[in-house]
């Protein structure tokens, strides 16, 4: 069994249809995996663990605002294979909605009685037939050099930051991505270039560069926008930041929700063999199989090597231990979306672009907006100014999600605070993956944390007893709170779970999931009467 | 003033220490702040952790403060470092075990007549230790079982399972045999077999390391269940060694002293703790489940020689092994050393079978012997 065996296993099981009976034995014959851990692994991924569902209707807050339920029991009365799932990454074109492998935006129920309960006929009026679809973006024209990434300028051609990359030599390179304070766009904010130096900096020659595309934050769909848009960036950024590491080969790890954006990629490393562009650097792409989990970066690191997505213990960090225990730089799409315009241009010039903090930053916003969407803006912008770039607020603001789920909820008055990490942190928040959703004063703040503790639960790895058990019973209590139960078991506890899971938990997802639940009874206690 | 030398500084320095709750605990490269604590008779509280298996950090009763770091840590997958202060008796950690423990509370059976029908509940002594509320309410998680496994020896159960994974990670990294596994994820996760076999039909070698291991009794044995023997705590463990092979591994006879009339019984086998024996706490299947015999009515308990009607009949030691030489000896001196034979038996020690060797050549000047496993 080599490791390459192991690592085989997802896409096995994917190929054999999902987990199905006799499937992990054969699996297990083939590779030398034992069968118990092809189980083991088959059953830990939803997209591979539940072979029957063929629909699958995102459940997320922005998507339940935009009509999910409605479309979820549409399906069941069609009588689809339909069941729930976690955030789609169309929070901008609710609801989103899964059909096998591929996302359709805006699934109304009309479309659904239009199927006539043939789920392979199911498509999305809104986007008919299509095979590619894209989300609004902004700011439509930008002066050449005003925005970091730039959806709307077309690709660019390849090779031209690369080869400026080779001219200036590892050492410059990353002098230049500390100059421009480039911090990892995928949540932590954590600065780029400590990474880079830690990773080159290692006596083993076997390095890897690892593209986290497993974006799954509800709220969040801004690296599917870039790997639609700008697939020339993401991967001449990854080309020059393997280069500066001493990497050659690059593994890119997107969700496997992300049929479209992964033809496009594709595409276009079949365009990059072809030309030889980027030298010897080998690009390799892997599917995910359905767990937000696997968006943390160990946890993406085993689902890579085969195994079950549960995250490691750190320290050892990757850079000194990743992809099968060898120094790896692991990025966000985003963050790596922004390499070539810091070789080209300088550092100082990135930093220059942020307001607050270092950048341009692709905000997503959804909920209730005019237009939902990814928008480009200096890294430090208001809610309001966000919100103004999309169009308008849809009725009263009463609170807002500055960075997905995990950021927990923020009152209306917070609307002018910069969107940036510090500040974000400060305020007990965070900004994350800078997925925004905004609520109005017809949400009840009970009901949308108890959603998205539904969403942690469902996605909690379970590997540690704070998140395994906590998601479950916070969401058990506020439903408990929301029939107006009292005694055992309802909010009481509350306070002293949440603080069990943030010390407790393992890894970032544990820490955060009581946060929707701990900010709402902070800013909007009226919207848990008691008794009531 | 006593005066240094530089040998003296050097081997001052190659000594490294942590502190931990104020004591000051030497330690080798590659310990862990649990290895040095238990050495030094510190009280730190684990359930995942088994010495013979990698540290997985996951039950996180173990967490612990290390001065200047604002997370807690594991303690038993963190390695001391030279000079850390690690204090274990903080308010913070207080309140991460109470809290920690009543979350699995809510969880878990908690009365001991439905979570403790077999080996000690750990989770459940440790609640009691360190006090944690048992008022937090109850939470259901729906996990799979595997209730129709037609396998003799070994019955999962689900609802006390705490999903800290020994059992896995010992079949694994131990007996290397990978017969279970994690499934299922989040709050349903669960231990299972591919496809929800029997452990009959998997790779499984019915050793039982799992009942042994699990902290919760998740894991527990069939026969003593069924035959609803007394719980654990309410047996005398007798040390004994096995007699199924020549390797000679100790295990430990759970007696109810009560039974067959204050005779007593041995209603089950355990392994002694890891680190103690030189079976390290491993057994096999024979060692762990074949105990019936001890008390099977046709267990010959004495001698027997057959009488001049080849019946076989009760007689002393001194007469059996008498009878046995002369037999011996008769058919040397008609027909010649190589006349004779001998096979000793795999369950002799393998101090007795040199001892069969040792007679065969030795005293009857023959080569032929045998030992029935040495094939």
């Amino acid at each position: 069994m080599t490791k390459h065996d192991a690592a085989s296993v997802p896409d096995r099981l994917r190929e054999a249809g999902g987990l199905l009976e006799g499937v992990a034995r054969d699996i297990a014959r083939e590779t030398g995996v034992p069968e118990a851990h092809v189980w083991g692994v088959g059953s830990f991924y939803h997209l591979l663990s539940r072979p029957d569902a063929k629909i699958r209707v995102c459940t997320g807050l922005s998507c339940l605002m935009g009509g999910a339920q409605g479309v979820l029991d549409a399906c069941k009365d069609a009588g689809m294979p339909v069941e729930e799932a976690s955030c789609l990454a169309g929070c901008d074109v609710p609801p989103a909605v899964l059909r096998d492998r591929r996302t359709l935006p805006h699934v109304s129920v009309e479309d659904v009685q239009r199927a006539e309960g043939d789920w392979q006929r199911l498509d999305a009026a809104a986007a008919p037939g299509t095979t590619e679809w894209t989300g609004t973006v902004g700011p439509e024209s930008a002066s050449d050099g005003q925005l970091a990434i730039d959806l709307c300028a077309g690709a660019a051609p390849l090779g031209q930051a690369f080869a400026r990359a080779v001219e200036l030599g590892p050492e410059r390179i990353i002098e230049e991505i500390a100059a421009a304070g480039l911090q990892g766009r995928g949540g932590a904010g954590f600065p780029a270039h400590i990474k880079w130096n830690g990773v080159a900096g290692q006596a083993e020659t076997e390095r890897y560069f690892v593209l986290n595309a497993d974006e799954g934050e509800p709220g969040t769909f801004k690296d599917r926008e870039c790997m639609l848009r700008r697939p020339d960036l993401v991967l001449e950024g990854m080309a020059i930041a393997a280069y500066a590491v001493g990497a050659k080969d690059c593994y890119l790890y997107l969700r496997g929700e992300f049929e479209i954006p992964w033809g496009i990629v594709e595409r276009m490393i079949k365009e990059i063999d072809e030309s030889g562009v980027f030298g010897d650097i080998r690009f390799h792409m892997h599917e995910g199989n359905g767990a937000y989990i696997c968006g943390e970066e160990t946890a993406l690191l085993e689902a890579l090597e085969g195994k079950r997505g549960m995250p490691r213990h750190k320290p050892p960090y990757p850079v000194s231990e990743g992809l099968w225990r060898k120094p790896t730089l692991i990025h966000n799409v985003e963050t790596i979306a922004c390499v070539p315009g810091i070789v080209q241009r300088g550092g100082e010039w990135f930093k220059g672009l942020g307001r607050s903090e270092a950048g341009t930053k692709l905000y997503c916003v959804s909920g209730h907006v005019a237009k939902p969407g990814t928008y480009e803006l200096p890294l430090g912008a208001t809610l309001d100014e966000l919100v103004e770039v999309a169009g308008g607020y849809i009725g009263t603001l009463k609170a807002f999600s500055p960075g997905g789920a995990s950021s927990g909820f923020l009152p209306a008055e917070m609307r002018d605070k910069p969107l940036d990490f510090k500040t974000l942190s400060g305020l007990g928040s965070m900004l994350g993956s800078a997925g925004v959703v905004v609520l109005n004063d017809t949400v009840d703040l009970r009901w949308a944390a108890a959603q998205q503790l539904r969403f942690f639960e469902a996605e909690s790895c379970g590997q540690c007893a704070p998140c395994r058990i906590g998601t479950r019973y916070l969401r058990e209590s506020v439903e408990r709170h929301a029939r107006g139960a009292s005694v055992d078991g309802t909010l009481e506890h509350a306070a002293d779970v949440a603080w069990q899971m943030n010390e407790g938990s393992i890894c970032g997802l544990g820490q955060a999931a009581p946060l929707p639940l701990t900010s709402a009874l902070k800013y909007f206690p009226e919207d848990f009467p008691e008794g009531a | 003033m006593i005066e240094r030398t530089e040998h003296d500084v050097q081997a001052r320095a190659a000594i490294k220490s942590i502190d931990i709750d104020g004591h000051s605990v030497a330690f080798s490269a590659g310990e862990t702040i649990l290895e040095a604590a238990q050495r030094a008779g510190v009280e730190i509280p684990t359930l995942c952790h088994d010495p013979r298996l990698e540290p997985a950090g996951a039950c996180r009763t173990c967490l612990v403060e290390v001065e200047g770091q604002n997370r807690m840590v594991p303690a038993c997958k963190t390695p001391a470092a030279d000079g850390a202060k690690i204090l274990t008796e903080t308010e913070r950690v207080d309140r991460h075990r109470k809290t920690l423990l009543a979350l699995y509370l809510t969880d878990h059976p908690r009365d001991r007549e439905v979570a403790e029908r077999g080996a000690p509940n750990e989770l459940l002594d440790m609640a009691d230790r360190y006090g944690a509320p048992r008022n937090w309410g109850t939470m259901e998680s729906k996990r799979d079982a595997r209730d129709t496994d037609r396998n003799p020896y070994i019955h999962f159960n689900a609802d006390t399972c705490i999903a800290c994974a020994r059992c896995t990670r010992y079949c694994e990294e131990v007996e290397g045999v990978s017969a279970i596994t994690l499934a299922g994820r989040g709050a349903e996760t669960t231990i299972a077999t591919a496809d929800s076999l029997s452990l009959l039909d998997t790779t499984c070698e019915m050793c039982g390391g799992c009942v042994d291991v699990c902290p919760t009794g998740a894991m527990g044995e069939k026969m003593p269940l069924t035959r609803s023997a007394k719980p654990e705590r309410e047996l005398k463990k007798v040390r004994s060694t096995c007699n199924f092979c020549g390797v000679g591994c100790q295990l430990d006879l759970n007696v109810d002293e009560e039974a067959e009339g204050g005779n007593g019984r041995v209603v089950k086998v355990t392994s002694p703790p890891p680190g103690t024996t030189t079976n390290d706490g491993n057994l096999c299947v024979k060692g762990r489940f074949a105990y019936d015999f001890i008390h099977h009515e046709e267990r010959i308990t004495s001698p027997l020689v057959r009488n001049e009607n080849g019946d076989l009949v009760e007689t002393s030691w001194d007469n059996a092994l008498r009878v046995a030489a002369d037999g011996l000896r008769g058919v040397a001196e008609r027909h010649g050393a190589n006349a004779l034979g001998f096979v000793s038996s795999s369950r002799c020690t393998v101090e007795e079978n040199y001892l069969v060797q040792k007679l065969s050549r030795a005293v009857f000047k023959t080569n032929n012997v045998h030992q029935c496993a040495a094939t």
